[in-house]
């Protein structure tokens, strides 16, 4: 009898912790101890967030030859082909003032209202020259890069449009990895006969302006 | 019943942006792990940068942008910097495959779809600044659209022409190739001239040129183009163009 008590007990006993030892190592082989709930990514060349482009807006002063000099103003939009080179496309505005002539003379006008006003646009290939950095405080720098640039486009002013070209430096400092500040001095070379003999004139271009990363 | 149904109709859409608040919908985030013995951060994205630390083997490093052939990353304690493409295309992802980054070389040039490109030179004496894009159809047969601004000392001129590339050799570095097209020109001479007269008319052209790859994404490309001008005059003009520019591929 007692036998069988004994044997209507421990069957069942012993058949249920087998059974519980089975399922623990079961789980131990195949499941982590807690399920994670993310699936991994795969890193793909559009899971990257990549800005080789960047858009300025810019003021600054313009020195028209003969014609005074005058604000100016305009946009870039710059694509950096490597951490040297980089290609850039600008257009400016400005308006020219009197000569010296129109002046002493009195009632001449070499030049209508329209077209004293002063526009050019330029394709321009840079090369940062001089990467570096600007101390602000111990434990803070900002990204620079002064840069040496030179292109060719065209200039409409005094009733015509004209090849012209140019080449300056500048100096970018990166606030952030994303929005920038440049200065810069450019020099814009084009023929011109309005008064008189055809000559080269030299337009000297000094700037500022905020750049977007994108 | 149908009250609680609506309600939780109500506050469905809430459901949704909280997900998008919270950003816990499809923010993924790209996490790659060093597989070689180490890899040099530096504190800006060129060479000429200075290194200021090092990852070692096994460390988890979080993307966050790339600029030419640099990549940010930051690490598990709020560290960033700029690591070259190459070293990141030596790591692998949480899937345990190797990151997938192209770097275009020079197969990818011979297998390119689309390029554009902006040239400079002379036409016919008078400075041409032109800009073009081009589809390739097939490794050796492209189509062309272009737009060009030719500053003489008589005349201002605007051109527009569309061609078909041939290049016999896809496989060579510096490779040549022949072209033929079509497009509409525009003459307004300059106002200082004594009888300015404005006409447009009708063009076709002939040309070869060379294309030469340089590295990563970009070539030179140099050509010469013979134009005939289609005039209403008895006779037609000619007028020789070459150019010489650079032109990036995707």
């Amino acid at each position: 009898m007692e036998n069988r008590t004994k044997h209507l007990f421990l069957t069942p006993l012993c058949l249920g912790a087998g059974l519980c030892l089975a399922t623990v190592g079961h789980a131990q082989d195949d499941r982590p101890l807690i399920e994670p709930d993310v699936t991994p990514t795969p890193v793909t060349e559009a899971l990257i967030d990549t800005e080789n482009f960047e858009i300025a807006a810019f003021v600054g002063v313009l020195n028209i030859e003969d014609f005074e000099s005058s604000l100016l103003y305009g946009g870039k939009l710059t694509y950096h082909l490597s951490e040297s080179f980089f290609f850039e496309a600008g257009v400016g505005f400005a308006e020219g003032g009197e000569t010296s002539f129109e002046k002493l003379a009195g009632n001449v006008e070499v030049l209508t209202d329209s077209e004293r006003d002063y526009s050019y646009y330029n394709i321009n290939l840079g090369y940062n020259v001089l990467p570096g950095e600007a101390f602000l405080t111990e434990n803070y720098a900002f990204n620079t890069n002064f840069y040496l640039i030179a292109g060719a486009g065209a200039t409409d002013f005094a009733g015509d449009t004209r090849f012209t070209l140019n080449a300056g430096a500048g100096y970018q400092v990166l606030l952030t990895d994303s929005v920038s500040v440049h200065l810069g001095v450019r020099q814009h070379y084009y023929r011109i006969d309005v008064l008189g003999a055809e000559k080269t004139s030299m337009n000297t271009e000094v700037s500022t302006g905020l750049s977007v990363f994108f | 019943m149908p009250i609680a149904i609506l309600m939780f109709l109500m506050f469905l859409p809430a459901q949704s942006w909280g997900g998008w608040l919270w950003g816990q919908a499809d923010e993924d985030v790209a996490q790659v792990q060093v597989t070689e013995p180490f890899i040099a951060w530096r504190t800006g994205p060129a060479t000429g940068y200075p290194v200021f630390h090092t990852s070692e083997k096994g460390e988890w490093l979080t993307i966050l942008q790339r600029k030419t052939s640099w990549i940010k990353v930051t690490d598990s304690r709020g560290r960033a910097g700029w690591i070259a493409v190459a070293d990141i295309a030596q790591t692998v992802d949480a899937t345990g495959n190797p990151v997938d980054l192209q770097v275009p070389d020079f197969e990818s040039f011979g297998n390119r779809r689309v390029e554009a490109g902006l040239m400079m030179g002379e036409f016919d004496g008078a400075a041409v600044t032109a800009g073009y894009g081009g589809f390739w159809m097939t490794r050796n047969l492209s189509a062309e659209l272009w737009a060009s601004q030719i500053l003489g000392s008589a005349s201002e001129i605007r051109m527009v022409n569309a061609n078909l590339v041939h290049q016999p050799f896809p496989h060579w570095r510096v490779s040549p190739f022949f072209t033929l097209g079509v497009g509409h020109i525009w003459v307004d001479p300059k106002a200082t001239l004594a009888q300015p007269e404005e006409r447009d008319n009708s063009i076709g052209h002939a040309g070869l040129g060379i294309r030469a790859y340089i590295t990563d994404r970009y070539f030179i490309r140099a050509e010469v183009k013979d134009y005939k001008v289609f005039t209403t005059r008895t006779t037609n003009e000619e007028a020789t163009e070459w150019k010489i520019g650079l032109s990036i591929f995707f």
